[in-house]
């Protein structure tokens, strides 16, 4: 009897963490694309990754059809001397927020196929390597303060 | 040692403590490399002349070391396509011009392309007056901008092609220029448009 039960618990938590990988438990908050001054061909966009869960995970690719190509990228000073640093993946570690901020992490948006001006939205598909995809409406905004998060 | 000798060799002592302290305390708010200090900016002590040197603006003028005469000069260096750095810090450098001041103070603020492959001065006069009408926009021949930026101790360096975009690396640090053209200060990034006027504040008031 033992036996079973604990055999059934074991059931439940396998199908309980396969339920979670399944359907990533990660939220995507305060989304924004950063308006482009005239006729610079790249954007970027920035948003914070929650996940509140038990499973790490990683943001892998993004779809977009408004651009030519999206690239993960991290702004890194080194030396006094700032560089793009493109990432094959962002990891979202459990109970960890990931926060993409002017002057640091950021999406690179390449060459938009259509003109964007504040007020406009962006629909960008997150992939992530548990398979869990996530849409999000990330409207164009000029940034309005020079305000520079670090982490 | 009775009692009112022990106090007052305490008093004394207590004494002696409060007057050094105040001697320390006193010297370091003369020092004027203390008085100055705002986090983030070096002084330079002497301020360092720049050479000569030779761009063009974005209206093609061109914008030697006579520009940077009679007035105190932010230079930052950077690119058009450049998503993240280079237009936070442009943000930054409008907050610092609505803070401190801008032409009509005899402050100017000065974005110099280290991408003059890609950007020229149509290009400059199309994006910079979206951060603010005033800014400047010069870019150069690479012998020019490395005269500039050598001096200035600033590096740039283009990165390698990937799939037809190429990134540049760049000096994250702004440039304060006073009005004899010296490089007068810098200030390391992450930028503060408070910090900059107040740098500027401190150095104009020396």
């Amino acid at each position: 009897m033992a036996h079973t039960m604990r055999f059934a618990v074991g059931v439940m938590l396998m199908l309980t963490s396969l339920f979670a990988v399944a359907d990533s438990a990660i939220v995507v908050r305060d989304a924004w694309v950063r308006e482009a001054p005239p006729g610079a061909p790249v954007l970027a966009a920035y948003f914070t990754l929650e996940n509140p869960g038990s499973n790490a995970d990683k943001l892998v690719a993004i779809l977009c059809p408004d651009f030519n190509k999206i690239e993960i990228h991290a702004t890194e000073i080194r030396t006094g001397v700032a560089r793009m640093v493109a990432l094959d993946a962002l990891p979202v570690p459990p109970h960890a927020a990931v926060k993409l901020a002017p002057g640091g992490h950021h999406l690179m948006l390449h060459n938009p196929r259509r003109a964007l001006a504040a007020g406009m939205n962006v629909k960008l598909e997150l992939r992530f390597d548990s398979g869990a995809r996530l849409n999000v409406l990330a409207p164009v905004r000029r940034a309005e303060s020079g305000a520079v998060h670090h982490h | 040692m009775t009692r009112k000798a022990l106090i007052s060799v305490s008093l004394v002592a207590a004494l002696g403590i409060i007057l050094v302290l105040g001697y320390l305390a006193g010297r370091t708010f003369r020092d004027p490399a203390r008085a100055i200090s705002v986090a983030g900016m070096t002084v330079l002590e002497p301020a360092s002349p720049l050479p000569e040197f030779r761009l063009h603006d974005q209206n093609n003028q061109v914008f030697d070391l006579g520009r940077l005469q009679g007035k105190w000069s932010f230079v930052f260096f950077g690119y058009t396509h450049c998503p993240d750095i280079c237009p936070t810090t442009l943000v930054v450098l409008r907050d610092a011009q609505k803070i401190a001041g801008g032409k009509e103070q005899g402050i100017q603020y000065i974005f110099v392309s280290v991408d003059p492959d890609r950007d020229n001065a149509a290009t400059l006069k199309n994006y910079l007056p979206y951060f603010h009408p005033e800014f400047i926009g010069a870019t150069g021949g690479q012998g020019e901008l490395m005269r500039l930026t050598r001096a200035l101790g600033a590096y740039y360096e283009s990165g390698e092609a990937r799939s037809g975009n190429y990134e540049v690396h760049h000096s994250a640090a702004i440039f304060l220029i006073d009005p004899d053209a010296r490089l007068r200060a810098l200030f390391a990034g992450p930028h503060d448009a408070a910090r900059l006027a107040q740098g500027l504040q401190r150095l104009k008031g020396d």
